[in-house]
């Protein structure tokens, strides 16, 4: 589905980015774990066509993206959520929703029509809205709704283009246990064709909803695997010291 | 985002009824006024639409009207061609002006955006300035008005070429908020809160901007038309930046993105002009002082600022009653 070679991405003359490879499989849930600074954020970046790698290659299906631009990969099924709120901070939860959804159905450059009042858009805004828990605020503007609100549409934006491909940066960073818990439901309630791919520093949560799991250190795999295998693993021991022994 | 609330569509209403009242009662001198106001509404619709909607502040929005302004006259004087046709020439001319450059601007943001669309304004205007076939700075006359007696009208009425030229005004803002309730405006809109992200979520953000452009262009043509046909003569004078500067100011001072507050601002713009410059050459200094005043108050222009009142007002009435 989406597979990644040699990626590599230096800024100056800090490399960042290291001979990542990886590829998933159709309906894969895939946690990418590392430690601040890892290149965790820069990779999303570079499969998104935010960044331009150095070199290496990029592929959705078999077919290089790599050469194409950060909307083309959208329309090609690639959706993310940011770490750090990215929103239409002046439109409502429900304006923001529909804008994607309209993107996502490529009905936004319609002239003599309104997407805001097109059945399938809003069919998508109010199962989105579900999805996220914001039916209740669909009508607040974004500036004035709470940050774990404003963190729930950040995904809500990504899930509304209805992408074969979603990644998500840090989805619950900064938000309580109890968000962390239905978030937790919300993956596993992902219909099981998408193809997921989380970067998460919670890993009990990074644990339930992975199927496999890339580490990175330093721009580099450093593991991949079951999050079994990843449990037992003495590298990501090191690198995570501390973190989930207590449970583990 | 785009809403044609009811106090827009009043006002909308207020200042077309007084705009046909006053020239139908005001003589010939007002009726020179209400089509100078009307083409300046008409432009600063052109121009809020992408301003103020999209985020794209332009310095050539004059160059258009004029662009499409010699489109029109050098088709119907010079070549004898029909003036309608003629006149959906000079739009499209204008409309594939503003695209070429706004694919060339849209690249770029900011100041960088204003600069761009300046530098090519004014690279139209010393083309038409320098050109002798199209008269130079002496411009070029003999242009003709709209015929319009197949319907019973003359246009070299001045009274029907006024109540016209406000004609012109509705269906222009009619479909300026017909495309800002379109899910085009929505995206545009969109683009202009958070471009990055749009394009993050499959907009090819450059191409609609270019097509954004290219639609407040055709309106900005639609200026030119009249504009030509009103003095019935044309200079260069017409394409230069102050032009663009003084559609800029309406805006603002009218109020940026709410699309009836420019033609408001139009209408007070001229008659600020004409009135004070009954009294005084510095007019200029009166529109400056109330430009700064709009802008000091909270930017928001002079319906913006009402608007906000209203709408503030309305909100603590609610807030009262349920407390
Ligand atoms: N545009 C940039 N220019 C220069 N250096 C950058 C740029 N973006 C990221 N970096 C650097 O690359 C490294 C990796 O950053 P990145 O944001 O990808 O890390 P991360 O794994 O997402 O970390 P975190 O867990 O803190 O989000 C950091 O050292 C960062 O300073
Ligand atoms: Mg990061």
């Amino acid at each position: 589905m989406l597979e990644v070679r040699d990626l590599c991405k230096s800024f100056g003359g800090l490399d960042v980015t290291k001979k990542v490879s990886f590829a998933l499989e159709p309906g894969e849930r895939r946690v990418v774990l590392g430690p601040n600074g890892a290149g965790k954020t820069t990779l999303f970046n570079l499969l998104v066509g935010e960044l331009l790698p150095t070199s290496g290659d990029i592929l959705i299906n078999g077919a290089s993206v790599t050469a194409l631009s950060v909307d083309q990969r959208a329309m090609a099924g690639m959706s993310r959520s940011y770490q750090k709120n990215n929103l239409f901070e002046d439109f409502t939860v429900r304006e923001n929703l529909a804008l994607a959804a309209a993107a996502g159905l490529s009905k936004e450059k319609w002239i003599a029509r309104d997407s805001f009042h097109d059945p399938e858009v809003r069919e998508i805004v109010l199962d989105v809205a579900n999805q996220v828990a914001l039916t209740d605020i669909l009508d607040a503007p974004v500036h004035s709704a709470s940050y774990g609100n404003r963190r729930q549409l950040e995904v809500g934006l990504a899930l509304a283009t209805r992408p074969k491909i979603l990644l998500m940066d840090e989805p619950t960073s900064g938000v309580g246990p109890g968000m962390i818990g239905a978030f937790n439901k919300l993956i596993s309630d992902l219909p099981r064709d998408l193809t997921v791919v989380i970067i998460e520093h919670d890993l009990d949560l990074a644990f339930d909803v992975a199927d496999r799991i890339t580490v990175l250190n330093y721009g580099d795999v450093v593991f991949e695997g079951t999050p079994d295998e990843t449990r037992g693993n003495q590298i990501v021991r090191d690198i995570y010291l501390g973190d989930w022994q207590a449970d583990a | 985002m785009f809403h044609q609330t009811p106090a827009r569509s009043f006002t909308l209403a207020v200042v077309l009824a007084a705009l046909v009242a006053y020239a139908t009662f005001g003589g010939f001198f007002a009726r020179e006024i209400v089509i100078e106001i009307a083409i300046l509404a008409i432009l600063a619709i052109s121009l809020d639409f992408v301003a103020g909607f999209g985020g794209m502040v332009s310095l050539f929005h004059g160059a258009v009207m004029g662009l499409s302004a010699y489109g029109y006259s050098v088709l119907t004087a010079k070549f004898g061609i029909h003036p309608i046709p003629a006149a959906f020439a000079g739009i499209f001319l204008a409309a594939s002006f503003g695209a070429a450059v706004a694919a060339i601007a849209s690249r770029t943001s900011g100041i960088f955006f204003i600069m761009a669309t300046l530098a090519f304004g004014q690279m139209l205007y010393t083309i038409i300035f320098k050109s002798r076939w199209l008269g130079g700075d002496d411009g070029m006359g003999g242009i003709p008005r709209f015929d319009a007696s197949w319907i019973g009208l003359d246009f070299n009425d001045s009274l029907q070429f006024a109540i016209f030229a406000v004609f012109g005004i509705a269906v222009c803002y009619g479909i300026a908020a017909l495309l800002l309730r379109s899910a085009f405006g929505r995206t545009m809109c969109g683009i202009h809160g958070n471009e990055p992200r749009m394009r993050a979520l499959g907009v090819s953000t450059w191409k609609h901007k270019t097509a954004a452009f290219a639609i407040s262009s055709a309106i900005a043509g639609v200026a030119g038309v009249f504009a030509a046909q009103h003095t019935q003569y044309i200079s260069p004078e017409l394409l230069f930046w102050t032009v663009s500067g003084e559609v800029l100011i309406v805006v603002i001072l009218g109020g940026l993105g709410t699309l009836v507050g420019p033609v408001l601002g139009a209408a007070i713009f001229v008659l600020l002009k004409h009135e004070v410059g009954n009294y005084t050459d510095h007019w200029h200094i009166v529109v400056g002082l109330l430009l700064i005043v709009t802008v000091m108050a909270g930017g928001r222009g002079i319906y913006g600022q009402a608007e906000h009142w209203i709408t503030g007002r309305s909100r603590k009435a609610r807030e009262s009653l349920n407390a």
